[in-house]
């Protein structure tokens, strides 16, 4: 069977993807409290299960609500409709979803130092995606220009 | 916006439509539009002279400065 690497692939497979991530982010919903207890079980350190049940819950959900975004612009981007209001706003929420995890894994790390690695990272994640909303801002504004430009 | 297209003014005064003046500028009917409409955010040197030749009139008679009262 041979694919072609095309654009329009790479979109599909970015789309599949999401898709595929979205599905196993709402099945973990499902069973978070089998997974921190199971964490508790392995770990040989103090139990945290109540605490780490609460952040899974927050951080699967904010995942879910970033991952349907990610989609809805993947959809966006599909449809041709590049640098619109409309994705600047999947963007920035997305960004914020990042910051949001960041703040859940700082809590956690009162309990568990790994998370504040994670919680920089998503830290970070979120402030890239922040510039790039500020880029696609500009660019919707300059696309905004252009057309109305007779 | 304070730059105001009185275009349709014009278009009455020489009787042409829009359908024509388009055809005569060679822009789409829809750009003719949002000019007409004051909804463009800047208008080409080009589509000006081109407007002005074919309306027979000077720039001012299509575009009105009007002061912003809530500034």
């Amino acid at each position: 069977m041979n694919i072609k690497w095309t654009s329009e692939n790479s979109l599909r497979l970015s789309r599949i993807l999401t898709f595929a991530v979205l599905v196993l982010a709402v099945v973990i919903l499902f069973l978070i409290p089998i997974i921190t207890q199971w964490y508790d079980d392995v770990s040989g350190k103090e139990p945290i299960m109540p605490v780490l049940t609460v952040c899974a819950y927050i951080a699967d959900v904010i995942v879910i609500a970033a991952l349907w975004e990610l989609n809805r612009l993947l959809t966006n981007i599909s449809k041709q409709e590049l640098f619109t209001e409309r994705n600047t706003r999947c963007v920035r929420i997305i960004s914020w979803c990042c910051f949001g995890l960041a703040a859940v894994f700082a809590v956690l790390s009162f309990w568990r130092l790994l998370a504040l690695l994670v919680a920089v990272i998503a830290a970070f994640v979120g402030l890239i995606l922040r510039v790039v909303k500020n880029m696609l801002a500009t660019a919707t504004e300059l696309r905004e220009e252009n057309d109305y430009t007779i | 916006m304070p730059i105001i297209v009185n275009l349709d003014v014009m278009m009455a005064k020489r009787k042409i439509s829009a359908g024509d003046l388009a055809e005569r500028v060679d822009i789409t009917p829809a750009n003719l539009s949002i000019l007409k409409n004051n909804k463009a955010k800047a208008v080409r040197f080009s589509t000006l002279e081109a407007i002005c030749r074919e309306l027979d009139c000077q720039p001012g008679d299509i575009l009105e400065f009007v002061k912003d009262e809530f500034k």
